[in-house]
């Protein structure tokens, strides 16, 4: 069924504009995530679709899981079935917690959304992040495959800091292009670069801030051969990341 | 809050044209020279109703409100913005309080609440002299207003925090840390309360900002004070009030000074 929205009516009026939001088939809309086609996002994030959303979440779920799973399986396939559920668990919960903060700051900033459209925003931009993990991880399971068992042996080798250095790799630049992605979708939506790159730092920021902290709680990912394996490390709320960051500076220092 | 925000259709043009014509026309807040007369557009001019229209337009609509903030008969909008604005100190104080749990689920909302509006209470008179000072023509019900406004966006954006302070709650011991956590959030809060109080001040014909910048100097001194004076707000104690007299400044290095003894785990601020 074809129709034809508004897109942003909120947004200023010189970007209001005509744009079809023609109900494509699930990979259809997939692939025009990933374009990063900003009119189409732009309409669909004005509109709320229970399907569409659901859509996100699933893509979330399947590309962060997998990539999850190719993470922990190095250590042990138990290992790989807790990190596919933890790693999607992150962004989700990352966009939960901070889902009210980003709704009140866009307006605050300048770019007068609805809160409903933030966060559609927001998930689609994790979306995409997760997209992208989920396409790497045949590449990062191959990887592991081929990688020496996890023994404590092994986590003294080189190929333990590379496997850690190109998961750093591939997550940045899963992030870089979901943020590109949410920037233009933000950039379509308030007209301007200035104002979209000041509701994008604000979101940024709070989301790495609380991200961090999961990922601290919901912690370990790849694993240690020394350690057992378990979904939450014994006394996981105890300490928080930037206590660890701050106590590693001054025994550096 | 953005001068140049643009007015989102919340209302329909149609519904505010009928408001508008059951009710005489309420005059202009106009400023000849700087920014765009409050009320030249018809959706400011739309009476916000309640608080929760209240919280709406100061996130998306702050020239509406600002407007009606002018209007005679703006009492009753900004006590339901202080309302708003205590439940929602009170809501952060729950969040805050637990971190230590017991008796601090109903002291650190009591503290943080009654701490805010003390706070405001004290910097009133000062807020009204210096706004006189500057030239500006602001009535002392514009003036609370424009406070009750910048309580209630920090707030509500204490709120919005509040998910996050809550998952640091629960995975920290260390009260150093919370408390500069609770003071970050206090801060960014405070900035985009200010922010919208000197929005509201520019269309009042100030020669100068000046006393404005000085009295939000102020604020911040007798806020962090206030949260030394009631003491402990995060950490436990067996009072409910400090039998102590500091500084903030004082206090502050006392708190990191015992917490780093106790190998980062003092419960008491």
């Amino acid at each position: 069924m074809a129709r034809s929205t508004v897109s942003a009516p909120h947004a200023r009026p010189n970007v209001l504009k005509l744009v079809p939001t023609t109900s494509q088939p699930a990979p259809a809309e997939f692939s025009t995530l990933l374009r990063g086609e900003a009119a189409a996002i732009s309409a669909w994030s004005t509109e709320w679709n229970a399907r569409r959303f659901a859509s996100h979440l699933v893509i979330i779920f399947l590309g962060a899981g997998c990539y999850g799973a190719a993470m922990g399986g190095w250590r042990d396939p138990q290992q790989a079935l807790f990190v596919a559920i933890k790693f999607p668990l992150i962004i989700l919960l990352t966009t939960l917690g901070n889902a009210l903060i980003n709704g009140m700051l866009a307006p605050l900033l300048g770019l007068n959304i609805p809160f409903r459209q933030s966060f559609s925003a927001v998930v689609m931009g994790f979306a995409i992040t997760s997209a992208i993990l989920g396409a790497f991880s045949p590449l990062t399971a191959f990887m592991v495959w081929n990688a020496p068992p996890m023994t404590a042996q092994a986590v003294s080798l080189p190929v333990y800091n590379l496997i850690k250095l190109a998961h750093v790799g591939i997550i940045m630049f899963a992030g870089i292009v979901g943020n590109a992605r949410l920037f233009q979708l933000l950039v379509q939506l308030s007209g301007g670069h200035v104002l979209a790159s000041r509701v994008l730092l604000a979101w940024l920021s709070g989301n790495l801030f609380l991200g961090a902290q999961l990922s601290w709680i919901l912690r370990p990912f790849i694993g240690s051969p020394e350690l057992p394996v378990q979904f939450l490390r014994d006394g996981a709320l105890h300490g928080n990341f930037y206590e660890n960051v701050f106590n590693s500076l001054t025994h550096i220092f | 809050m953005n001068e140049n925000n643009p007015v989102p259709p919340l209302i329909s043009q149609t519904d505010a044209a009928q408001r508008l014509a059951d009710k005489p026309n309420p005059p202009l807040a106009i400023s000849p020279s700087g920014p765009r007369p409050l009320g030249d557009d018809p959706a400011e001019r739309v009476p916000i109703a309640h608080a929760f229209a209240a919280i709406e337009a100061l996130l998306r609509q702050p020239r509406r409100l600002l407007f009606q903030l002018r209007q005679p008969g703006a009492g009753k909008l900004i006590v339901g913005m202080l309302f708003v604005a205590f439940f929602c100190a009170a809501v952060y104080g729950v969040v805050a309080g637990t971190f230590s749990g017991g008796t601090q689920l109903w002291a650190a909302p009591v503290k943080i609440a009654l701490g805010l509006f003390i706070s405001a209470a004290i910097c009133l008179p000062s807020l009204y002299i210096f706004t006189c000072l500057s030239g500006a023509q602001s009535r002392l019900a514009e003036v609370c207003g424009l406070l009750a406004g910048l309580l209630m966006l920090m707030t509500i954006l204490l709120v919005g925090f509040a998910p996050v302070a809550w998952i640091f709650s629960q995975s920290t011991n260390y009260i150093g840390w919370m408390g500069f956590l609770h003071l970050a959030f206090w801060l960014v809060a405070t900035l985009f309360g200010v922010r919208f109080m000197k929005n509201g001040f520019s269309h009042a014909q100030a020669k100068s900002q000046a006393g404005v910048n000085v009295w939000i100097i102020i604020f911040l001194l007798v806020a962090v004070q206030m949260t030394t004076a009631l003491r402990p707000i995060i950490g436990k104690s067996d009072t409910f009030f400090p039998t102590e007299k500091k500084f903030f400044l004082g206090h502050w290095f006392d708190t990191l000074r015992e917490a780093s003894e106790n190998n980062g785990t003092a419960h008491r601020y």
